[in-house]
Formats: structure tokens, sequence, C-alpha cells
């Protein structure tokens, strides 16, 4: 692959201090993984509006709550396992109130290969998603990262973004993230549209390749806002191509693929879709790239899946 | 100091509006509403003025006895005379738990028990950053005293020494279950909320005189979180209700609110 390949996850601490820098409201709410999480940097630079909680998630949540309502913008960020799922209903609290509050989840998906199944986190979309209110957001490069935040900060109300541990391509990003707009990244002709959501956004890439040497030519499309889904864009596209192809580091119950089929089932007509990612299954330990590979992300099961409507 | 006979007065005056509440609602929980209104019409007098922003916030964790903050609020003009008879009602404002959405003056969305406490933790962090003196209540009840996350919030607490915190516990003794201690055990309570480093007063929480000198001392507090154990008399103020398990939540028929109103006009 010719993009370098970069680990979201080690930005967060830095973006988050760049934009507290100029907003005295940003805070940082912790539960002793800011190692991981890399919010060091800001306990550092700001030790007064860097909340640690201890190991307390359900707790750090609410608190982030208590912070909103008072005016400030508090970021929980830790693993996505704890966020979306420890903390679930102090989420939906949170935004039954429409508190602004804002939730940073990573190690998302499998990215936490090695500590097994217990931390993947493959049903934080499903989760986030069925909640009223909460935005879901997920950048694929440094760039949507970094606006990811800035829309995060800017838009009153609970917001998800959903980081990468594990590597992805930083690919070259010229246009502007917003809410409820995806981007076709590849554009090559319409036997199939594969959406991807930025944790997984190397296999896409790997795999929007391998079809083209099959003599498959498609669209390759970074989903990038999941709630708001970008309706306009999945209907169109659906209406051109021969078959959907979804790609996420999640289950296939509930997440990007779920919610694409809920458009796309509305429709008289549409293409076929197929659902790449974990299938109803408790996954296991082992390097990220291994359990994906093992798990449903890979490059086989992609093409068999485009060929199964195709051919 | 406020005058105490006119408090007793003012809460006396919440309670027929709880009653009122619950009787046109047909459902609502009476119980541990009544238990309460002692000291959060104090709180609301003393501490909370509703023209000033910011202002003391007042987070009841215990979201289900939300008439009686409902009352209050009704009492300084914020909620309607008409409004009242909208309790639980389809298209209401008045929400069956505490929601800002709905009723900004209520501080906090609640009603899942045990966040309640946490929220304030995070307001009170808020209020000391932004060197705002104002105080933040967490209005907790017994049986919430057994969620894992009023825990982790009082160790929060006290890490922070939030002394702009107040912790109320409304040991009635009752949950909906009963006994509160016989469904789960909460003894020894005032040492355990020592422990946690909490500056504890344990009062008579129906005793108005108790409540307000209660008060007055947490304000004093340096370095700590306070922690105020109210012991009350679940359906405080009514006969039939008082001490009484079935009085949690349920309906009220046409003869007990006769009675109940007697009663409350009697205290007068």
């Amino acid at each position: 692959m010719e993009n370098e390949m970069i680990c979201l996850r080690d930005k967060i601490g830095e973006f988050l201090c760049e934009f507290a820098k100029q907003d005295n409201r940003i805070y940082v709410i912790d539960s002793d993984l800011a190692k991981s999480t890399k919010t060091l940097q800001f306990e550092k630079e700001f030790p007064n509006r860097f909340v640690e909680t201890g190991i307390s998630e359900a707790s750090a949540m609410s608190i982030a709550t208590g912070l909103a309502s008072e005016g400030m913008i508090p970021f929980y960020v830790n693993f996505a396992i704890f966020v979306a799922g420890t903390a679930w209903t102090q989420i939906r609290q949170a935004a039954y109130a429409n508190a602004n509050i804002k939730m940073i989840g990573t190690y998302a998906g499998m990215d936490n290969g090695k500590d097994g199944a217990s931390h993947h986190a493959n049903e934080d979309i499903a989760l986030v998603r069925a909640i009223p209110n909460v935005k879901i957001l997920v950048p694929s490069n440094v760039k949507e990262m970094k606006e990811a935040i800035k829309i995060a900060i800017e838009y009153n109300g609970p917001v998800y973004i959903r980081i990468a541990r594990d590597n992805v391509p930083n690919v070259e990003f010229n246009g502007v993230p917003e809410m409820g707009k995806s981007t076709i990244v590849k554009d090559e002709g319409n036997d199939f549209a594969c959406f991807y959501e930025g944790t997984s956004a190397t296999i896409a890439y790997k795999g929007f390749e391998a079809l083209k040497e099959k003599g498959y030519k498609g669209k390759l499309i970074n989903i990038f806002s999941i709630k708001p889904l970008d309706l306009e864009l999945i209907n169109e596209i659906s209406e051109k191509v021969k078959c959907i192809l979804t790609i996420e580091n999640h289950s296939i119950i509930g997440g990007i693929g779920g919610a694409i089929a809920e458009v796309l089932a509305q429709k008289p007509t549409h293409a076929p879709i197929r659902f790449i990612g974990v299938k109803d299954v408790f996954t296991e330990s082992g390097t990220a790239t291994e359990v994906k590979e093992k798990y449903g992300l890979n490059v086989e099961n992609i093409i068999e899946q485009v060929k199964s409507v195709i051919n | 100091m406020r005058d105490i006979k006119e408090l007793e007065k003012l809460a006396n005056e919440n309670r027929k509006r709880i009653i009122n509440m619950i009787y046109k609602a047909k459902s609502g929980h009476s119980g541990g509403s009544l238990s309460i209104i002692d000291m959060l019409t104090a709180i609301y007098e003393i501490d909370v003025n509703f023209n000033e922003n910011p202002r003391s916030r007042v987070v009841l964790s215990k979201g289900h006895t939300v008439p009686a903050q409902y009352a209050i609020l009704n009492s300084k003009g914020i909620i309607k005379d008409e409004e009242m008879s909208t309790l639980r009602k389809i298209n209401s404002r008045l929400q069956g738990h505490p929601s800002i959405k709905d009723i900004p003056e209520v501080d906090a969305t609640t009603g899942l028990l045990g966040q309640g406490l946490s929220i304030a933790v995070g307001m009170a962090i808020a209020k000391r950053n932004k060197n705002d003196n104002h105080h933040v209540y967490a209005i907790v009840g017994d049986g919430e005293m057994q969620e894992g996350q009023i825990w982790e919030a009082m160790m929060q607490a006290a890490h922070y020494k939030l002394n702009n915190l107040i912790l109320i516990i409304d040991y009635n003794k009752l949950s909906s279950y009963g006994d509160v201690n016989q469904s789960m055990n909460l003894e020894p309570l005032k040492q355990k909320v020592e422990a946690f480093n909490f500056h504890t007063i344990e009062i008579d929480g129906n005793n108005m005189e108790q409540v307000v000198n209660a008060l007055y001392e947490s304000y004093e507090v340096k370095d700590k979180p306070i922690a105020i154990i109210c012991n009350t008399i679940k359906g405080k103020g009514v006969s039939f209700m008082e001490n009484n398990p079935k009085w949690h939540n349920g309906e009220i028929s046409d003869e007990e609110y006769k009675i109940a109103m007697q009663d409350l006009e009697n205290k007068e």
C-alpha cells in the first residue's frame, strides 16, 4: 500500500490539547487509561481540566454530564468497550438530556487484539446508534480525526467518535469532513460500492485493490458519519451499482451494514447488500491483524461476497 | 437564618401539592416525596435563587420523587398551577422523572438510580474551577445507596475535596420491596459514609430546625464533601402512608385523598 500507516489513537491527546488551548471549556475525563488513550499530554498541560475518575466508567460518564450542564465541553476518552458498553445507561441519560458531552472510544472493534474477546468492542456502534440524539463519527485519517473533534466541539449535543488503535493508511484527503456526509474516496466503476468505517480502512483498501485485480470496478466510500447517515449518497449509489458491500471492524449486527440496510430496505429495488464484519460470535486473542483476518475481515471474504452477487 | 415556622408551613403546602398531583395522576411516588420534602423545601428556600445565574443546583438523583421537586417549582411560579394536574400525562412537561429537556429548572435528567451523585460531582468540579461559590446538592434515596455508582462518586467527591457538594441521603428505611436494610443492609451507614471521607451529619430529616442547622453547618466545611443523613419517615404527614411500604408508588383513591388532605390541613 502506497500510504503511510499511522495510529490515530496516538493523536488524541495532541489534538485535544490544541483545541483546549483556544477553548477553556474543554475537559478530558479519564478512567485510569490515559497512558493507553494518549491523553497524558492533556493532563500535563491542563491539570485542572483533566478529571481522573479511577476505574469507574459509569460515574465518569455521569461526571461528564455534570460538567456539560455547567457549560463545559467534556471529552470522555476510553476504550470503546467501556465507553459504549459499561456506561451505556449513563450515555442514554446524557442523550435524553441532550447533554453536550463528547465521547472518544478507541481500541475499537478488534483493535485490542491480544486482550481477547472481553476487550473487543464489536458492538459499540450498535449500542450507541440505538440511542436518540447521539451523533457518531468515525475518522479514517489524521485530517478527518482532527476535523471530527472540531465538529464535536462545535456541535451542541452528545457525539461519539470511534478511533482506531490499529494502524490505518493515512490517505491523502482533500475534502472537508462534515456531519452527515460520506466521501467517495475511489470511483472506478459501478460493479460494486464498498462502504467502510474508518477503523477498517486497511482491509477496505486491500479488498478494493484485490477486487480490481479480479476485474471488478467499483467505488470505495468512507462513511465517516454513521449518525446521521449520508442518505442522499447511499440512495444515489444504491441505484447505480450491482452490489453494495459494507466493511466494518464490528459485528455485522447493528453496525454500518445494518444502518445502510435499514435505508435500502425501504426502497422498492436496490442492489443486493453483503456484510463484511464479525458474524455474531465472540472472538479470541491474537494480534489485531490475525483476529480480524480470522473473523471475517479478509480479502478472500470480500471477493467471495462480491462474487456471490455479481456472478 | 430563615424562620423555622415559616419553612414548616411552606413544606406543608408542598405536601399538599404532592398529594394533589399524585391523586390527579392516578400514579406516582408519594412516600419518598413526602419524606424528603422538608429538606428539599429548606434547600430551595435557603440556597436556590432562580433569578441568579450561576446559582446553586439541586440534582434529584432519586428521580421518582419528582413530585416533591415539581411542588417546589410550582411554589416558585416555574410550573404553572394549570400544569400541576398533568403529571405523568401525555403531552405534559411534567414527566414521571426529572427531565431538563422539559423543565430546565430541575437541573438534571435523572430517574435511573445511582447516576445523580456523579452528575453533581461533575457540576461541583466545574463550579470550583469557575470560582462559582454556589453549592451542588445531590438528593439520594436510601435504596439508591445500594447502587455501586453512588460509592464510585463518593470516592471521587472526597478525592477532589468537593466541599461545595452536599449529599443528602433520604433514609426513610423503606424501598419498593419493603425494609431497605432487609433487601440489602446499608448499616453501619454513618460509619461507611464517614470512612469515605465525607463530613457526615445525621439528623431527623423531618425536623425543620435540624434540617436548617445541618445545611448551615455544611456551608462551613472545608476540604471535604458533606453528607447529611436524613432519618425520615416515608409518607411523612399523611397518617395512613407513614412507614407503609405500600405507598412507595401507587394510586390514591377518592377516600384516601380526603383523609390525606385533612391530615395536612390539621397541621396548619
